[in-house]
């Protein structure tokens, strides 16, 4: 019997490879995509150049005051770069920027940590570590309680707020949605319809009407006298509506993961609560890790709203700066650009983060 | 019925008893009366048309199914409505899938130790020791760091039956191991099959695989409709098959 040879590799047709026949194919291929080709070269060159000469080549960079803004053809940078501790810190005091400076820190480490952390040192430290952020960053930007000079929430503001808002409802949503998804799936009518209500509630109602029922009707609800703060009553409700929308992303997850993994996980023997974080968490995070950072981008961007209640967090001080007498020089292009572009730079890194999480949890199995 | 209970507790040489098990899907009748005892050590293969209720029975000794009459006794534990009861019986029988089921976000070796770690709460070096044991008994330690989706279907049902042999069951149950797989791979899970039978463990088989029943088991199980249609040793029941439904079932899948 003759012995099986396969035949050898042939190189690719010249016509196919190289930059003349990738223009070709691509760019000029119809008359039609030849004349949308040459429109789309002719909209940016009659674009672009006047574009990056407002931005960067005739824009006002140095300076402290709105009458260094000379050139009247540029952006007036000035603007950003002296309201730029505003922006950022709000009015928190100058010498205690620190404190915030050190949760953010903290926050970013953290993250880090549970990239580089071996996988049972994650879960052991980064998961508690994660869970008590809020908690401590709270501790240390009020500071009465461990000795450092009291600064109350009114001063707490600018971008920085916003990050830690988002990111403190999104600590604790995590677990909170986790339990109401896990409700909704459960066998027992009052634990059902409990989470039910819960969710669709909170999904339901605009995330304003939310806010103002946060700002202005909860505190009906608390005894007299009783004074709870509004930064942390803002705080409950993001929480809430972020879980909401969560522990739906989490029912999606929960309902993709095949039926084989409960099987195998009872066969073991293992107990619901083992067999649910051992197995079926791990796996729904995974599936669910897409909508989970959608989810958190919203919420993200949703903190601006905050503004209509009157929490300074970046947007508001943007508008106070824009309506600051000394600086009346209609600045509201530059400065909503700068808010723009710092969340988009944010909510894009979130989304490189997410892929950079879906590669990593991606054993490449589907079964 | 409950004097008949009592009498098969005392019967020890009996690991599983089923007494007059019937089970409704809504009011479709999906198992009518079993009746079935297993000695310890003995090999069983159950056979039959799909849909004849042989996988639900199965999945009824460690309660991944619920049946709605009759009795069902594990090991000496008879199956009832209570959690710690049903974990205890699943701690006794280790289950083999059709489809694997390995726990995909885990390695191979976390797949192994995962039950031994956290139901029989033994130290984890412990439970490593014990993992690599099997997989080297299954011929695939060299696989042990990497994920089930990096494995073929053949190691993966290999991984499945040394992760169910971890927990060190009285019983084993195989819910038709081969019907996923490659023809070339279900030697290799058959040889390991066959080997664990030779060892002497009591082994429930669900599988379509007549020649593997010819070889180990003690008993081959007909099921037809939801009932045990005949039960006799492989060489009777292949070649002096009694009832007509038998005799149809063979003849479609001895034919080719």
């Amino acid at each position: 019997m003759k012995e099986f040879t396969p035949l050898p590799d042939k190189p690719a047709p010249n016509d196919v490879v190289g930059i003349i026949p990738w223009l070709k194919d691509n760019l000029f291929p119809t008359p039609l995509n030849s004349l949308v080709t040459l429109a789309i070269i002719a909209f940016f060159v009659t674009v672009i150049p006047p574009l990056f000469d407002w931005l960067f080549f005739s824009a006002n960079w140095s300076g402290t005051t709105q009458a260094a803004c000379t050139n009247k053809d540029g952006a007036c940078w000035v603007f950003v770069i002296a309201w730029s501790k505003q922006f950022f810190y709000g009015s928190y005091p100058v010498e205690e920027l620190w404190r915030i400076n050190t949760c953010l820190l903290a926050l970013v480490a953290i993250i880090v940590a549970s990239f580089k952390l071996h996988k049972d040192l994650r879960n052991k430290i980064a998961i508690p570590l994660f869970l008590l952020l809020p908690f401590l960053s709270i501790i240390l930007l009020d500071g009465s309680l461990i000795g450092l000079e009291y600064v109350a929430t009114d001063y707490w503001g600018g971008f920085t707020l916003n990050v830690m808002l988002a990111a403190a409802s999104i600590i604790v949503a995590f677990p909170l949605s986790f339990l109401w998804a896990l409700g909704r799936r459960s066998d027992m009518p009052f634990i059902r319809s409990v989470s039910v209500i819960l969710i669709e509630f909170f999904r339901g109602v605009p995330v304003l009407a939310l806010f103002f029922m946060g700002s202005v009707m909860l505190p009906l609800f608390f005894p007299e006298g009783t004074n709870v703060d509004k930064l942390l009553r803002v705080w409950i409700v993001l929480t809430l509506f972020m879980s909401g929308y969560m522990a739906e992303v989490f029912r999606g997850g929960f309902q993709a993961v095949p039926n084989g993994q409960y099987e195998a996980a009872d066969s073991l023997g293992l107990g619901f609560w083992q067999k649910t974080l051992l197995i079926i968490l791990p796996q729904v995070i995974k599936i669910s890790m897409p909508n989970i950072l959608a989810t958190f981008v919203m919420l993200f961007k949703n903190t601006t709203f905050l503004l209509i209640i009157g929490i300074f967090e970046m947007l508001s001080t943007t508008q106070t700066a824009l309506t600051n007498s000394n600086w009346l020089g209609g600045h509201s292009t530059e400065g909503y650009l700068f808010v723009a572009v710092v969340f988009w730079i944010c909510c894009f890194s979130m989304s490189m983060i997410s892929s950079s999480i879906e590669r990593k949890l991606d054993t490449s199995h589907k079964n | 019925m409950s004097i008949n209970h009592e009498q098969s507790i005392e019967n020890n040489d009996d690991i599983i008893i089923i007494k007059d098990l019937n089970k409704w899907y809504g009011d479709f009748h999906v198992l009518k009366d079993i009746n079935l005892r297993v000695k310890k050590g003995e090999r069983i293969v159950i056979c039959g048309p799909s849909g004849s209720g042989k996988s639900t029975m199965t999945r009824c000794i460690n309660r991944l199914e619920e049946f709605q009459r009759g009795s069902l006794i594990v090991n000496g534990v008879e199956m009832i409505e209570d959690v710690k009861n049903i974990e205890a019986i699943r701690r006794e029988v280790g289950m083999v899938f059709q489809h694997f089921n390995l726990f995909p976000h885990l390695t191979i070796l976390e797949n192994l130790t995962l039950g031994p770690i956290w139901v029989q709460k033994k130290p984890k070096k412990e439970a490593e020791a014990i993992a690599m044991k099997y997989l080297e008994r299954v011929k695939i330690p060299d696989q042990a760091q990497k994920f089930p989706g990096q494995l073929s279907g053949g190691q993966q049902q290999r991984v499945a039956i040394a992760r169910s042999l971890c927990m060190n069951p009285e019983i084993m149950l195989f819910d038709e191991p081969t019907s996923a797989l490659d023809p070339e791979m279900i030697k290799e899970v058959l040889d390991v099959m066959v080997e664990l039978a030779d060892e002497g463990m009591t082994m429930l088989c669900v599988t379509h695989e007549m020649g593997f029943a010819k070889k180990v088991a003690d008993r081959v199980i007909f099921m037809d409709a939801g009932e045990i249609v005949e039960q006799n040793t492989p060489e009777e029941l292949f070649n002096n098959p009694q009832t007509d439904r038998l005799q149809l079932f063979l003849s479609q899948i001895l034919d080719h």
